[in-house]
């Protein structure tokens, strides 16, 4: 009941999913469009799943008093107030609220000025962090010890140097003696169009095999992992 | 020295990386840009379109890396709402949804363009794959409503539209895997032709997907929101951002063959010192 | 209330970049005020642009009858309640359950990608790399020159993550060709990344410099 019934489950949608893909009857594909509704409207539900992890993560540091545990009621203010202003829609019909300007839902100007202000810089100022990361970590690491590591830097430099309008314009001055123009970008571009398509095409053909042999062994119940223990 | 020099301080090189980008962004330069094929193309299959045909923008980016679709999309609007071309936004990435509303309304206020006439924004659904199937079918099976809540039926422009074949085509502006998620369920199974915008982070990996023609055209980037940019003649923080960029390249490019020959020099001599040592010895 | 945004926005920013000091209480309040909005805010548009229009009003149309709705809408009560099940992980008792809906929807994922994949990714890509033969005559020199490299790349390539026999003599060689390209490969999406990533940065100092102290001269 609690391994075997969701295995069986799993493996009648997925065949079911396979079998109607290639059945072009209006029965077949009326019965794959009825299973891709049901499994839209399961899936808003899995939210629980990533909000209930995080709660208790956070829940657990606070009760334990781990390191930094009081940045962990931080993270609570945040998804209370989020939550507040944006979910309860039906509060915009009480005139009380609407008099003193408060407004609700993801339309609110509270809520859009909540995530503009806030959400927005910190998440993009986060991932900009990277760019000194990056810049750093290229400094440090990224040297030409072996032929398998000249051959990553100099195709980075020259996919760097293509990128930008400067490539261009320092080959056009200072190699204006030569008949050829434009070379830092040409060369990126080569070098995407060609050896770097065959290694992403490689990457690509390796992947997807393993994607369908994970699909199989997950449809026949070989692969079971997503069940968790006990 | 040499060892100085390569152990030297991260945050001296922080400081560098944040001049290299503050002092071009305090003082722009204008250099040339030289157009790449993938956008041309995009921008050709655009231009071809006739007045009153319709692509679907789905902006599948979050605040984390708005900073290069962002004005791709903006670019690509601009040049439909010139065309007549018309707009329908869509959103797989749940914190997509507010950024994409922010960006049409801005747009639309500058080109004069109509909600629900010239552009509509659908939202956000989540299921990925299962929404791209659900609307292969019928859009309105997915998104009965726009993001405003108004039902489909009562928008204009949604009037002759029921799945993707009124779709002329689909820009995905993208920061992960969805362009191959719309690749492998919009393209394989109902024939929608698909573009594709995406952060420099995931470009590499496109390119197999634009010689196959799964892929109608492509901008890579920041430089491929400068090249649209050019295109259409309106220069804009694509452009901006690519001239700032220049500089943070060079310096960057300019550490690592510092790094590299500081490392050589420093091998060379550490050889040198231990086959003195060893004659010594 | 905008110039105050802006000003909001320029703290939570400084306080982030902090961090590339140390680490510190300022940075850290403001990561965790980012989890805690970013979380709240993935809730309510999970609410109001997922449950409330795919499970909710379907459901609620067919119970009053409303619009074109039909009695049929009440099926929808059956993935809903399966959907319900997601729940259970709340009780340790019961959090066995949860395994219905997810097998459901990965059986449903498994299902669809099997036929997809396969011509998105095995079919078109290996017809990808032979197309260019087909049309030889109509290539340059240059352009053989690129198919051929692009089918000796692949090959190669694929050589490299084959396990199944053991990487030694012609197989060994052909690994090292697979490795270069590769190595081309990393180097170029290193190249491109390097842009991404600037780029972002590029972003928050426009918003700085132009956004931010724009509301000071």
């Amino acid at each position: 009941m609690t391994r075997q019934v969701p295995l069986v489950l799993c493996f009648l949608f997925g065949i079911v999913m396979i079998l109607t893909e290639f059945v072009p009857h209006s029965r077949s594909q009326g019965l794959y469009q009825g299973i891709v509704n049901w499994s839209l409207i399961i899936s808003p539900f899995a939210l629980v799943l990533a909000v209930a992890t995080l709660i208790q993560t956070h829940w657990t540091r606070i009760s334990r008093h781990t390191e930094h545990w009081q940045y962990s009621y931080v993270v609570f203010i945040g998804i209370i107030i989020m939550v507040l202003i944006g979910v309860p829609t039906f509060l915009n019909n009480v005139s009380f609220l609407s008099k003193i300007g408060l407004s609700f839902g993801p339309k609110s100007p509270i809520f859009e000025w909540l995530f503009n202000n806030v959400q927005v810089p910190m998440d993009a100022t986060m991932f900009s962090l990277l760019a000194f990361f990056i810049a750093s970590a290229a400094y440090r690491a990224f040297r030409a010890r072996t032929f398998e590591a000249t051959l990553l830097l100099i195709t980075a430099l020259i996919v760097m140097m293509g990128n930008v309008p400067i490539g261009d314009l320092i080959w056009n001055t200072v190699m204006a003696w030569t008949p050829w123009d434009d070379v830092t970008s040409t060369a990126r571009q080569w070098i995407l169009d060609n050896p770097n398509l065959s290694a992403r095409r490689g990457i690509i053909l390796g992947v997807s095999l393993g994607v369908i042999s994970q699909s199989i062994r997950i449809i026949l119940g070989i692969e079971r992992s997503y069940l968790g223990g006990d | 020295m040499l060892e100085k020099l390569m152990n030297i301080d991260r945050r001296i090189i922080f400081i560098a990386i944040a001049l290299s980008v503050i002092i071009p962004t305090l003082l722009p330069v204008n250099l040339p840009i030289t157009g790449s094929e993938p956008t041309q193309k995009l921008y050709d299959y655009i231009d071809a379109l006739p007045p009153g045909s319709t692509i679907m923008l789905a902006f599948d980016y979050g605040p984390s890396s708005l900073a290069e679709p962002a004005p791709m999309a903006e670019a690509v609007m601009k040049h439909c709402f010139d065309k007549g071309v018309r707009i329908i936004g869509v959103t797989l990435i749940v914190d997509a949804v507010t950024l994409a509303d922010k960006l049409m309304q801005k747009v639309s206020e500058e080109k004069g363009a109509v909600y629900g006439k010239d552009y509509v924004l659908l939202g956000f659904r989540p299921g990925v794959t299962q929404v791209i199937l659900g609307m292969g079918t019928e859009i309105a099976g997915v998104f009965e409503s726009d993001y405003t809540g108004k039902p489909l039926s009562e928008i204009p422009m949604m009037a002759n539209i029921t799945n993707y074949d009124q779709i002329d085509l689909l820009l995905d502006l993208s920061a992960g895997s969805t362009v191959e998620i719309w690749i492998t369920y919009a393209n394989v199974k109902y024939g929608l032709q698909i573009a594709a915008g995406v952060t420099g982070v995931i470009v590499s990996q496109m390119y197999p997907y634009l010689q196959t023609g799964q892929l109608v055209g492509l901008m890579p980037g920041f430089l491929g929101a400068a090249e649209y940019e050019k295109l259409i003649n309106a220069p804009a923080k694509g452009t901006e951002g690519i001239n700032t960029e220049s500089f943070a390249h060079l310096l960057i490019v300019g550490l690592v063959i510092m790094s590299n020959i500081a490392f050589f020099v420093h091998q060379r001599q550490s050889v040198g010192a231990s086959s003195r040592s060893q004659r010594e010895e | 209330m905008e110039v105050f945004g802006i000003w909001v926005a320029a703290f939570l920013t400084f306080c982030i970049y902090s961090f590339l000091y140390r680490d510190n209480p300022f940075y850290r309040f403001a990561e965790h005020l980012f989890i805690g909005l970013a979380v709240g805010y993935g809730i309510v548009i999970t609410i109001h642009q997922g449950l409330i229009p795919l499970a909710w009003n379907p459901l609620w149309q067919a119970i009053t009858g409303e619009g074109e709705a039909s009695r049929w809408g009440l099926l929808n009560l059956i993935p809903i309640c399966i959907g319900l099940l997601f729940f259970a992980r709340l009780s340790r008792r019961h959090s066995w359950l949860i395994r219905y809906p997810l097998a459901i929807l990965i059986g449903v994922g498994s299902g669809i990608a099997i036929p997809n994949v396969l011509q998105a990714d095995i079919f078109a890509q290996t017809h990808g790399t032979l197309t260019p033969f087909s049309q030889i005559g109509r290539l340059s020199a240059f352009e053989i020159f690129g198919a051929i490299l692009m089918v000796i790349g692949v090959i190669c390539t694929l050589t490299y993550f084959f396990f199944s026999v053991e990487h030694q003599g012609a197989i060994a060689g052909i690994s090292k060709i697979g490795i270069a390209f590769l190595m081309i490969g990393f180097g170029s999406a290193f190249g491109n990344t390097v842009m991404g990533r600037v780029a972002l940065l590029i972003q928050r100092v426009d918003f700085l410099l132009n956004n931010w102290l724009g509301t000071l001269f």
